[in-house]
């Protein structure tokens, strides 16, 4: 490693600048003025290394406060310096961090907006004139002026220049300074923290309103923090989830604003690269995977017959391993050191010295989210191969219990790759170890097929729980068995199997051999098929059915378009000869908020309309549910559709500001800007929709209708326990049974059954009938 | 997709078209049966006599569904093999057998790049070679030994600040070797629609297909860093 010494990016400018003057030192300054950032901070080194104070600095015209938009005629001059005055003697440079200079002579030229210099007719002055226009939006206005005191010769003996610093209040007045955003994030995390606190105590008052004191609320709180119950459990959480969603939901709207308009100075790139980072790895791992595995915490024992997971001491661990992996992974943000390498963490960046110090305790969060997701596969899979009820054949799980199969199959075989990836870049951020040390032979390529290896899997892991729920809700609501039960279950194993080969395709332009590439392209294309299956199995569900419409039925529907929508902008990937252009585009992020957000997301609110009920024992309000729904579709398809063109047209993801066309070059049309604005309102619209369905659920746990066993008239067994269910779930003297309306499938298994049936350990008290 | 490069313009074209037919295909469906087969009010017939604690009846169509196993599968392998042939264009071997561009050019030889319309591929007679580093955060140019009006290398300013501008010749092919001094960057050349990541202790390279008279940004489209977004830089296309 080599951050031995941590040198900021002042002092290599300053090293650089040094490193320039010594090595030559008569760099002649151009004579129609210079600009940029660089000169900005460090001054024109060209004249002299640093200012000189003798040179007496004057900037005329400008109020102590400024009336927004007005114009006022504002003059530079300076005395001092080498010579008095004459050709060659003079230069400037002004930058206003708002309003608009307007140039009224031609001693004087605009370089931006709010910049301008000297021209080499200006060369020969000591004092230039021109006009500066407030800006309207009334907050302060800074302005930085140099000046070169240059002794005409052509050559940098005696050069000098100086500096001069001025801020003109706005007429908003003093004290309105742009918040910073850190506090902005830092405090919205507060507040949300004190809200879900707030909830929970309220949580504690409704249980028993009569005992709301410290005496009853130590052992309540005890209670669920130690608790094993699977449903205690699973709304933890749920809970977690929820309130993450949350989180990585006010990183997105800091996104947002930041890119509400082209060059913006909302947060700065530091500050951007950090959110985008937490906004992946929050919303995969500390949103989606939690959501996922409260629903299956609370619903997998209650629809295969069990009282409980098979190791509840094991599924504790799992969910308490969460929020501290949690806090690790947020620790940067609060020192302004969060982890800026993207969600990807591409190595070598993420061990270089560049790549901030939080780095390391995201690693650390993440290492331990490995173990709580392996923890959790081994915790389901033994329970579903256990703990089925007698008559629950494999092939008569229900649809959503075999989606967190197939998941935490994949996730059990994938995240292994992803662990070791993540010891070696904290290995190497620790104690100086050199897997991705490229200097000392380390692979650039390595993590990437770790990552992605694990990567791929993870975002089926995330998609598939859900194709389980819009399963259940579908087949549910129109009255009907599901369609092709079978073909179901094997598309979500197929979709399982070729998640493995295909990770490839996220390393289409990197340098990876171009045989393997085309492997992936392959496999890639295959994904199609079990897709369509389900998607076609869950159309054709409906068909002659009798559709109920409930707040679950329209999120089930409105997750069929998204997500074959988003199912086909994947399509383009897989073509390698398209990819180059697409590959890390806006495109690209279009595509998978579509398959995350209108899969994933939607999903999980059809699971959460759909199993309040059972869950807390009331009904949720369906007005507010419909509201909840319209709202959100239609401000989600605003923000992500347009995304689609946007990519295409040029706009790179991960990036703290977009360009415009110029004269000069190239790169977005002027209508890339409205649209990002577009995109950001809808975003505010979508991000706020969001807080009807959650003050939804909270005043319908005080205030609902009280749930009957089974609202929707499901079939499987959770809807054959009282609503909310009692602990244990299931009375362990007195299991429930599965009838099966088709006898000849439970004597008849078809070939693919024996098969399956002989893989897996038989259970006690279950015949092996092959 | 406003013509970026003819390589990949009609398969884009018809890769939309093929969107919107399984579009409207499938959201048809789904509109005619959430509207045709919704409930009506206050019924609620059961239709397949559902009931807690008894496996559903079962409902498929074998028939049916190995049509949309099958059907899927033909438009993904025609989408397959139409997305294959532009891949031996843009991993074409640098070299005149069995490449599309052609031997490195020598002295005074010109690359005379063309898009055959009728194989929809780009042919030249001899190519150029240049060289990109990647470094955080900017773009270093290298022409090697080519002349000043095929290939150089100057500053510009875009968007205030002093950023490298890459002056390449029209109906021309550049060869562009590149590796990164630090971490993973790639140069998108949007307006050719091509991109390829830039690693540091590898050698990556991509085909340069200059056939248009424009002046383009160059953006990095690989996160490398605090600067990732402003690593810019000019392209020029003279003729």
């Amino acid at each position: 490693m080599k951050r031995k010494t941590l040198i900021t990016r002042s002092m290599v400018a300053l090293i650089l600048i040094s490193v320039a003057m010594v090595v030559s030192p008569a760099v002649n300054s151009l004579p129609t003025g210079v600009g940029g950032t660089g000169i900005q901070t460090s001054g024109c080194n060209c004249h002299a290394a640093a200012p000189t104070a003798t040179i007496d600095v004057t900037l005329d015209g400008l109020p102590d406060q400024y009336n927004s938009s007005e114009t006022y005629t504002i003059t530079v001059s300076f005395e001092g310096g080498p010579i008095e005055s004459g050709v060659n003697s003079g230069g400037f440079n002004l930058w206003a961090s708002g309003g608009e200079f307007t140039v009224i002579d031609a001693t004087v030229q605009s370089r931006a907006t709010a910049e301008v210099t000297h021209t080499e007719v200006g060369n020969d002055y000591r004092t230039w004139t021109m006009e500066w226009i407030a800006p309207s939006h009334g907050r302060n206005v800074d302005f930085i002026l140099h000046v070169n005191s240059v002794n005409g010769d052509g050559s940098n003996s005696g050069d000098s220049w100086n500096r001069l610093d001025l801020s003109v209040v706005g007429s908003l007045g003093v004290g309105l300074d742009p918040a910073d955003p850190f506090t902005v994030l830092a405090t919205l995390i507060i507040i949300s923290s004190v809200l879900l606190l707030i909830t929970i105590l309220y949580g504690f008052y409704r249980t028993n309103p009569e005992a709301f004191d410290w005496e009853h609320l130590a052992p309540w709180i005890t209670e669920w923090l130690t608790s094993t119950d699977h449903k205690k459990i699973g709304t933890l959480y749920f809970i977690q989830g929820l309130f993450f969603l949350g989180i990585g939901g006010i990183l997105a709207m800091m996104i947002r604003l930041q890119l509400a308009g082209p060059e913006m100075g909302f947060i700065s790139q530091d500050q951007y690269n950090q959110f985008f980072t937490l906004h992946g790895t929050t919303m995969i791992f500390l949103a989606a995977m939690p959501l996922i595995n409260g629903f299956a915490n609370w619903i997998v024992p209650l629809q295969i017959g069990a009282p409980d997971l098979a190791l509840p001491r094991i599924n504790a661990l799992s969910f308490w391993l969460q929020p501290f992996a949690a806090l690790l992974i947020f620790t940067g943000v609060f020192s302004g050191q969060g982890a800026d390498t993207g969600w990807t963490g591409y190595a070598p960046y993420v061990v270089s010295a560049g790549a901030h110090s939080g780095v390391t305790m995201w690693v650390a969060g993440q290492i331990m989210l490995v173990a709580s997701s392996t923890l959790t596969g081994i915790n389901f899979l033994t329970t579903m191969a256990v703990m089925r009820a007698e008559g629950m054949g494999w092939m008569q799980m229900p649809l959503f219990t075999w989606s967190i199969l197939v998941a935490n199959l994949m996730l059990f075989l994938s995240i292994p790759a992803f662990g070791i990836g993540l010891l070696q870049v904290y290995l190497d951020r620790t104690i100086s170890t050199a897997f991705y040390d490229i200097a000392a032979g380390g692979d650039p390529l390595l993590w990437s097929h770790l990552f992605w290896y694990f990567g791929h899997p993870e975002v089926y892991v995330v998609i598939v729980p859900a194709f389980g729920v819009i399963s259940e809700v579908l087949a549910t609501s129109a009255r009907r068995s599901i369609f092709g039960y079978r073909s179901m279950v094997y598309a979500m194993a197929g979709i399982g199997i070729v998640a493995f080969i295909v990770y490839g395709h996220h390393m289409f332009t990197s340098g990876m051999s171009p045989s393997l590439r085309f492997v992936t392209m392959l496999t890639t294309m295959l994904v199609a098929v079990p897709t369509g299956i389900k998607i076609f199995n869950w159309l054709k569900t409906m068909h002659g059915g009798s559709l109920v419409y409930r707040t679950h039925t329209l999120w089930a529907l409105g997750f069929l378009v998204t997500f074959t929508l988003g199912g086909i902008s994947g399509m383009f990937f897989p073509s390698i000869a398209m990819d180059t252009h697409l590959h890390e585009t806006y495109f690209v992020v279009a595509h998978f908020h579509y398959v995350l957000v209108g899969g994933t997301v939607f999903g999980f609110f059809a699971a959460i309309y759909y199993w309040y009920p059972k869950m807390t024992g009331r009904m949720l309000d369906e007005r507010l549910g419909t509201l909840h729904f319209l709202t959100a579709f239609v401000t989600y398809n605003g923000i992500f559709w347009p995304m689609h063109r946007l990519g295409v047209v040029g706009m790179p993801r991960r990036t703290h500001t977009y360009f415009i066309t110029t004269d000069d070059f190239t790169n977005l049309p002027e209508w890339a800007a409205d649209w990002n604005l577009f995109i950001s309102v809808c975003a505010f619209l979508f991000f706020f929709s969001n807080f009807i369905m959650v003050f939804n659920m909270l005043i319908s746990l005080a205030r609902g209708q009280k749930a009957p066993a089974d609202p929707w008239g499901g079939w499987s067994f959770e809807w054959m326990t009282s609503s909310p269910p009692p602990t244990p779930s299931f009375d362990w003297n007195n299991l429930p049974v599965l009838k099966d309306a088709n006898e000849h499938i439970a004597h008849e298994p078809s070939v693919m059954g024996i098969w399956f049936n002989k893989l897996m350990v038989p259970e006690d008290n279950e015949e092996v009938n092959n | 997709m406003g013509l970026i490069t003819p390589l990949f313009d009609d398969l884009w074209n018809e890769y939309v078209v093929w969107s919107a037919l399984v579009g409207i295909f499938t959201f048809g469906w789904l509109y005619h049966h959430s509207y045709w087969y919704r409930s009506e009010e206050g019924e609620s017939p059961n239709i397949d006599n559902l009931q807690v604690g008894v496996f559903p009846k079962e409902y498929d169509n074998l028939k049916l569904e190995i049509t949309w196993i099958v059907a899927p599968f033909i438009l993904i392998v025609y989408l397959t093999f139409i997305s294959w042939a532009p891949l031996d264009n843009i991993w074409s071997a640098a070299n005149a057998e069995s490449g599309y561009f052609g031997d490195e050019c020598a002295d005074g030889e010109t690359s005379n790049l063309i898009f055959n319309e009728d194989s929809g591929m780009y042919e030249a007679d001899c190519y150029n070679v240049i060289e990109i580093t990647g470094y955080q955060w900017y773009w270093e140019f290298d022409c090697l030994n080519l002349e000043e009006d095929i290939c150089a290398v100057s500053t510009t300013q875009i968007e205030g600040s002093d950023r490298p501008l890459l002056s390449l010749k029209d109906d021309t092919a550049y060869f562009a070797t590149m590796t990164s001094n630090d971490v993973t960057h790639a140069p998108w050349f949007v307006s050719f629609g091509i991109k390829e990541d830039v690693q540091p202790g590898m050698i990556t390279s991509q085909w340069i297909l200059a056939d248009d008279v424009e002046n383009f940004l160059l953006l990095c489209t690989e996160y490398c860093g605090d600067d990732h977004a402003y690593m810019i830089a000019g392209v020029s296309v003279h003729a």
